[in-house]
C-alpha cells in the first residue's frame, strides 16, 4: 500500500482550482479575440470580450489574494529555487522526464511537507507565478484602461507594446498549462496528482 | 420606370446646377485660389465676424444690436478659416442681402442651398438619406445643415488623424442624441431620447469606440465607403469582427485615408491603423502568430507523444511482468 502525506491546505487547493478555471477561460476567450475571423468564429466577439474582461479582473483579484496568503502562510518559500546543487537536481529531474519515466523509475525527488516542489518545478512555478502572471495581469489591466498606456511609442499607438507583451505572456502561460495538465498524469497513478489537488493528500 | 420618374427632376437639376454655378464652385477650391483673392475674402469675412463672433458679442461694434439674436448667429473665426469653406466669402452662400447692416429683409430665405455647389454629393446623399431612419421619421425637419455645420466641417482626408474625424462626425450625432433639449426639437412629441450609454451597453469599451470610430461606421451599411443611409439600432452593424479581423472594414471606411499609406510597419498587418489605434483582431503580426501557434501545437504534440510512448512502454513492461 502506498504512503500518503497531507500536503496542500484547503486555501491552496481552492486558489488552484479557481486559478485553473479563470486561466482556461482567459485562454479560450483571448484566443477567440486575437484570432477573430468572420469565417471561423470561436466565440461571439462581444461576448468573448465581456467574459475575458470579467475573468481578467477576477484573476487579478485572485493574484492579489494569492500574494497576501503566500506571505501570511509562508508558502512563498516553496516557490524559491534553493541552491546549492539546484542545477544538478534540475538535470536529474529532466533526465527522469526524458528517460526514467519511460522505464517506470520512481520520482527522483518526491514531495515532502518542507519541499512541495522538485527543483525544476520550483524554477518553473516561480517564473510563472512571479513573472508571467503579474505581466499578463498588469498588461491586461492596462488593456482595460488604455488611457494609462503611453499615447504613442516609436510613432505608433502606445498600446501596441502592451498588447504584444500581453499576447506573448498569455501564450507562454498556455504552454505552461498544457505541460502542467500533462505532468499531472505522472503521479503513482494517472489520476493520483489530480486527486491530491482535490483532497490535499499526496500518494508516494 | 417609377425610379426613373423619381430621379429625372434631380438629374435635370444637376445639369442646370453644373452650368450655372461652376464659377462659384471654383472659388471654393482651396488649391486654385490666389493670394490676392484670399486676402479680399478674409477682409470681407472680417466685417461679418466683427459682429458674428464671441468678440463681437462682448464688444458690439454697432449700437443697438439685438444681442440675444446675435448670440444665436456667432461663429468661431479660426474654426471657420480651417474648415472646408474657410476660403470662401460668407456672402458667397449668405447672399448680398448681408452686404450692409441692418441686413435686408428676407435675406435669410435667400441663403444658397448646399446643392448650388455640391449638386452631385447632395443628389447622392438624398438618395441614401431617403432610406435612412431620419427620413422615415423626420424628413421635413432635416436639411444638410441639421447635421453638417458648414462653418465647421472639415473633410476627413484634410483632418488627417481619423480620431479627429471621429470626434467631428460623432459630435454631429451626439448634439441631438446626447441632449434631451436638442433631441426634443426634432423628434416626435411622444418620443423620449434613449440614453446613449444604456443602448450601447452591449458594446465593450463603449467610450473607447466613440473616440476611435464614428457612429456612422456601425450605423450605415458596411458595404458602402460612406453613406447617409443612417440605420437605427435594429439594422446597425453588430458584428464586431467586421472591424476586429485582419480584413477590417476600418481600412475601407474611416481609416481609408491613412490605409493608403500602409507600409507594413514592423511586419504588422493593417499597420497603417497603428499610427492611430491598436485594434484587437485587426492589428496582428503574421510571423508572431505563426510562431505562437506553432509553439502551442509543438507543446501539445510533445505531451501527446510523450504520453503515447509512456503508455506503450508501460504496457510492454506489464506484459513482460516487470
Amino acid at each position: 500500500m502506498s504512503e500518503r502525506i497531507y500536503l496542500l491546505p484547503v486555501w491552496i487547493r481552492a486558489w488552484h482550482w479557481c486559478n485553473a478555471v479563470l486561466i482556461l477561460t482567459l485562454i479560450v476567450t483571448g484566443a477567440s479575440l486575437h484570432f477573430s475571423d468572420p469565417n471561423l468564429p470561436l466565440l461571439e466577439f462581444s461576448r468573448a470580450a465581456s467574459v475575458h474582461n470579467v475573468a481578467g479582473v477576477a484573476l487579478a483579484s485572485l493574484y492579489g489574494l494569492f500574494v497576501v496568503a503566500n506571505i501570511v502562510s509562508g508558502n512563498w518559500w516553496q516557490y524559491v529555487p534553493k541552491p546549492p546543487g539546484i542545477g544538478h537536481r534540475c538535470m536529474v529531474q529532466a533526465r527522469y522526464y526524458a528517460y526514467g519515466i519511460f522505464r517506470g523509475e520512481s520520482h527522483p525527488y518526491p514531495p515532502t511537507r518542507e519541499a512541495n516542489f522538485n527543483a525544476l518545478q520550483a524554477l518553473v512555478y516561480w517564473f510563472v507565478m512571479y513573472i508571467l502572471v503579474p505581466t499578463v495581469v498588469a498588461t491586461g489591466l492596462v488593456f482595460m484602461n488604455p488611457e494609462i498606456a503611453p499615447e504613442r511609442l516609436f510613432g505608433l499607438d502606445g498600446l501596441l507594446p502592451v498588447a504584444v507583451l500581453h499576447y506573448l505572456s498569455g501564450t507562454i502561460i498556455t504552454l505552461f498549462v498544457v505541460a502542467h495538465i500533462y505532468l499531472g498524469t505522472t503521479g503513482v497513478t494517472v489520476t493520483s496528482l489530480f486527486k491530491m489537488m482535490i483532497t490535499g493528500w499526496h500518494e508516494h | 420606370m417609377t425610379v426613373l420618374k423619381e430621379f429625372l427632376p434631380k438629374i435635370w437639376l444637376l445639369l442646370a446646377v453644373f452650368l450655372v454655378v461652376s464659377p462659384a464652385w471654383a472659388q471654393g477650391d482651396a488649391k486654385s485660389i490666389n493670394p490676392e483673392l484670399l486676402e479680399k475674402i478674409r477682409k470681407s469675412n472680417a466685417e461679418c465676424f466683427a459682429c458674428h463672433s464671441e468678440a463681437g458679442l462682448k464688444n458690439p461694434p454697432l449700437p443697438g444690436l439685438d444681442l440675444a439674436k446675435l448670440r444665436e448667429t456667432i461663429r468661431d473665426d479660426e474654426v471657420f478659416k480651417n474648415s472646408n469653406h474657410g476660403k470662401m466669402e460668407c456672402r458667397q452662400c449668405h447672399g448680398q442681402g448681408y452686404q450692409a447692416y441692418p441686413h435686408a429683409v428676407g435675406s435669410k430665405q435667400l441663403i444658397s442651398p448646399c446643392e448650388q455647389c455640391h449638386a452631385v454629393q447632395v443628389m447622392k446623399a438624398e438618395m441614401q438619406f431617403d432610406n435612412s431612419v431620419h427620413a422615415k421619421n423626420l424628413k421635413d425637419k432635416f436639411t444638410c445643415s441639421t447635421c453638417h455645420d458648414p462653418h465647421v466641417a472639415l473633410a476627413a482626408a484634410k483632418l488627417g488623424d481619423p480620431r479627429k474625424a471621429a470626434a467631428q462626425d460623432n459630435h454631429m450625432c451626439l448634439e441631438c442624441h446626447n441632449s434631451d433639449l436638442t433631441f426634443a426639437k426634432y423628434a416626435p412629441a411622444d418620443k423620449k431620447r434613449p440614453n446613449i450609454d444604456k443602448i450601447h451597453a452591449w458594446l465593450p469599451n463603449t467610450r473607447l469606440h466613440w473616440d476611435a470610430v464614428r457612429c456612422v461606421d456601425c450605423h450605415t451599411p458596411v458595404a458602402k465607403t460612406l453613406s447617409h443611409e443612417i440605420a437605427n439600432k435594429d439594422k446597425a452593424e453588430r458584428n464586431c469582427v467586421t472591424c476586429h479581423s485582419t480584413n477590417t472594414a476600418l481600412a475601407t471606411r474611416l481609416y481609408r485615408h491613412v490605409a493608403k499609406t500602409e507600409a507594413n510597419t514592423y511586419g504588422f498587418a493593417n499597420s497603417a491603423l497603428l499610427n492611430s489605434i491598436y485594434v484587437v483582431g485587426a492589428t496582428r503580426h503574421p510571423l508572431l502568430d505563426w510562431a505562437m501557434v506553432g509553439l502551442v501545437a509543438a507543446t501539445v504534440a510533445g505531451v501527446l507523444g510523450h504520453g503515447l510512448v509512456r503508455i506503450i512502454l508501460a504496457w510492454r513492461r506489464n506484459r513482460s511482468g516487470r
